[in-house]
């Protein structure tokens, strides 16, 4: 009876078709010869057929998605109730948060803010050391920067920095690219002009070494690309302006009673000179102006001169060893093009207006601290050296060989350099006429820059502009025939200077002491 | 004939296979309430013809589908993944009927109970005349070990497999209520064996 009963469940699985083909193939065997099982097959299909025609399938609710989800908010009321309320609870919760914050330390934000000032200027701070030490700076420098206020960032002198002061007399530096403005053997013309002996030369390098060493604390630098510029920068070079001009009417009264303006004399008779000396050396200004590639930033920074000192002999004795690293070490302040033709960026902190253009970075201070120091009114030079010029006349001049009657190119930067305009400029040796060297001393008064319109952003474009009218496309024409004009004047100019010069012997003779100065 | 191949290449749009229930679950679990809905959507109607076929009573059928969903609903964060969900939620449905018609017991708990297992005798009203009808009623005196196998099996086409894991037992014993039911439900059927034949 079992063993049937197996047999049958067997069949039944055998209808489902839940059988193995092992298991399918001994059934099928079997039932070939068993009218009973055959029989058993047949009872059981007719039953799952009936089974499955009697399905009737439930008729469709259409509400009960509904129900369920009330079944299911019902059944957790708490959560669903608050749940469509957390976007506005959060933004509660964060304003009640910043409240209480705010009330207990209203000073947060603030301090916030400062820190993270305090980390950016700590970050482009790190590592800072004297730009001019590494420019390697020589009395030549530091007499042009006296006079021509510009300094090399570069060993190679491709790159100058600027100083100057505004119409509105707020400081302003610039860093150009090119140096066409560069300055030659100006030391060496001042010293000859003076005719000073080899003792008084020895002083002049002797008080220009001496600003020397106080200079390479005034511009610093570091990896991070950063220049930092000692606001006290501006009064050490009116100082030396003082202590040459100073010095040079003491070795030679004669010579610079006529150039100096009236009053010069009791100027450095009464000690004043060496009053303003030595307050500007001793104001040790602290606060520098940090130019970054993300920002411009004024902060106080201390430079320790002593401990400088101390490392300079042995970096010295390093750089002699490593005399081809050294030449390596340079600093390259780079001026993104990108910025070309913007006339303005607006600065971070509202206290630098930049200007940059194809050659030249030109950042405007209005606020920065600057030590007030007493001081001679030495600008007043200015206003006579237009007088003084005229003196001159008595003095031979010398026009540089080189440039004398010889057509040179002139590179003019039209905007870019990659669309360079070249065109022949007739030479007539403008560092040796008066009025340009007359512009050159004037520098220090900001008066050159002005007239040059350098502040305006393309200051090379600007030059030309005030040859050529507001236009750069001039007219060739024209430009010829004015050439021509003044190279016609300055032939007569020629002619009488060489007359002088013939009747400077007789006059010696007669016991007129006329000496020539060559500038 | 190119007609012909280019309608077979267009693409039917994919229909949700059972894949698709374990990716509407991890979105749940992951805090997307709203795929719960896709769940009940696409498993309601089996649920509700498992519990109608299985309590014989289409007025209990949303509510204890209700109980099964909300059950699925709050336990589907625990779901391992070991098996299909179908397989879990079809256990779910079994027990809550077992559930219920234990409930059934308790009530009539002073009335007599006849023997599940071998009461096979039990006629219907020979007035009877809808074959349909006459089956439903013989498969709803089956014991429900037996009849929801069968149920499972014949009306719901799930494999023996399934089945065992729907209602947590062995293959073999799938198999042997199976056969039983029948034979119970041809003993039951055996006064209309005229009408039904």
């Amino acid at each position: 009876m079992k063993i049937y009963a197996k047999k049958y469940e067997l069949l039944s699985a055998y209808v489902d078709n839940e059988l193995s083909d092992v298991e399918i193939k001994r059934l099928e065997d079997e039932l070939r010869f068993s009218k009973d099982l055959q029989e058993k097959l047949s009872d059981l299909k007719r039953v799952k057929k009936l089974t499955s025609s009697s399905v009737k399938s439930v008729p469709e609710n259409h509400y009960f998605d509904t129900r369920l989800s009330a079944v299911i908010r019902n059944n957790n009321p708490w959560f669903f109730q608050i749940r469509k309320y957390f976007p506005i609870a959060g933004i509660v919760a964060l304003s009640i948060a910043l409240m209480v914050v705010l009330k207990v330390n209203p000073g947060i934000v603030n301090h916030l803010l400062e820190k993270q000032k305090s980390n950016i200027s700590g970050f482009y701070k790190q590592n800072l050391k004297p730009l001019l030490y590494a420019a390697d700076l020589t009395n030549e420098d530091i007499f042009n920067f006296a006079f021509y206020h510009q300094l090399p960032l570069d060993n190679k002198k491709h790159q100058y920095l600027f100083l100057g002061t505004g119409q509105n007399g707020n400081q302003f530096f610039e860093i150009k690219n090119v140096n066409q403005f560069s300055n030659v053997n100006n030391l060496a013309k001042f010293v000859k002009g003076l005719n000073l002996n080899s003792i008084q030369k020895h002083q002049v390098d002797s008080i220009l070494s001496n600003y020397a060493d106080d200079l390479q604390s005034q511009v610093l630098v570091n990896e991070k690309n950063t220049v930092a510029i000692n606001s006290n920068i501006w009064n050490y070079n009116k100082a030396i302006v003082a202590d040459l001009v100073s010095f040079a009417a003491r070795a030679n009264r004669e010579e610079m009673r006529n150039v100096l303006p009236a009053g010069f004399n009791s100027y450095y008779n009464n000690g004043s000179v060496a009053r303003l000396v030595s307050e500007v050396k001793a104001a040790n200004g602290n606060k520098y102006i940090f130019i970054t590639p993300d920002t411009i930033f004024s902060d106080s920074f201390y430079f320790d001169k002593e401990k400088f000192k101390q490392n300079m002999k042995r970096l010295n004795e390093e750089m002699k060893k490593m005399n081809k690293n050294s030449e390596n070490f340079s600093f390259n302040f780079h001026i993104d093009s990108n910025f070309v033709n913007n006339t303005k960026i607006p600065s971070y902190n509202g206290e630098f207006k930049i200007f940059v253009d194809s050659n030249s970075c030109l950042i405007h201070l209005p606020q920065v601290f600057v030590p007030q120091i007493q001081y001679p009114n030495l600008d007043s030079m200015a206003a006579n050296l237009g007088k003084a010029a005229d003196l001159f006349k008595s003095f031979s001049f010398n026009f540089p060989e080189m440039n004398r009657g010889k057509n040179f190119n002139y590179k003019y930067f039209y905007n870019d350099s990659a669309d360079g305009y070249k065109f022949n400029f007739r030479a007539f040796g403008l560092d040796s006429t008066f009025n340009f060297k007359d512009h050159k001393l004037n520098s220090m008064t900001g008066k050159n820059f002005r007239r040059f319109n350098f502040n305006n952003p393309d200051s090379l474009e600007s030059f030309y502009r005030s040859f050529f009218g507001d236009s750069t496309a001039f007219n060739q024409k024209e430009m010829e025939k004015e050439l021509q004009q003044v190279q016609k004047q300055l032939e007569q100019f020629q002619k009488q200077m060489e007359k002088l010069q013939k009747q400077l012997p007789k006059n010696q003779k007669q016991g007129k002491d006329h000496k020539s100065i060559e500038i | 004939m190119k007609n012909k191949k280019k309608k077979t290449d267009v693409q039917l749009p994919q229909i949700l296979n059972l894949d698709d229930d374990f990716s509407l679950i991890k979105r749940f679990i992951d805090g997307d309430e709203s795929t719960f809905n896709l769940l009940v959507l696409r498993h309601k109607e089996k649920v509700r013809n498992i519990i109608y076929l299985t309590l014989n009573n289409h007025e209990l059928v949303d509510d204890i589908a209700q109980e099964v969903f909300l059950t699925v609903y709050k336990n589907l964060k625990r779901f391992r993944f070991e098996s299909q969900f179908t397989t879990w939620l079809y256990r779910i449905t079994i027990n809550k009927c077992k559930d219920h018609l234990r409930k059934i017991k308790i009530r009539s708990i002073f009335t007599p109970i006849k023997d599940e297992e071998e009461d096979f005798g039990y006629s219907t009203s020979p007035d009877e005349k809808d074959i349909a009808e006459i089956v439903r009623k013989a498969i709803d005196q089956l014991p429900e070990k037996l009849k929801i196998p069968l149920l499972l099996k014949d009306i719901e086409g799930l494999s023996y497999q399934e089945i065992a894991e729907s209602i947590q037992c062995e293959i073999g014993t799938v198999k042997s209520r199976i056969f039983r039911a029948r034979e119970g439900l041809r003993n039951i059927l055996k006064p209309y064996e005229s009408e039904l034949m």
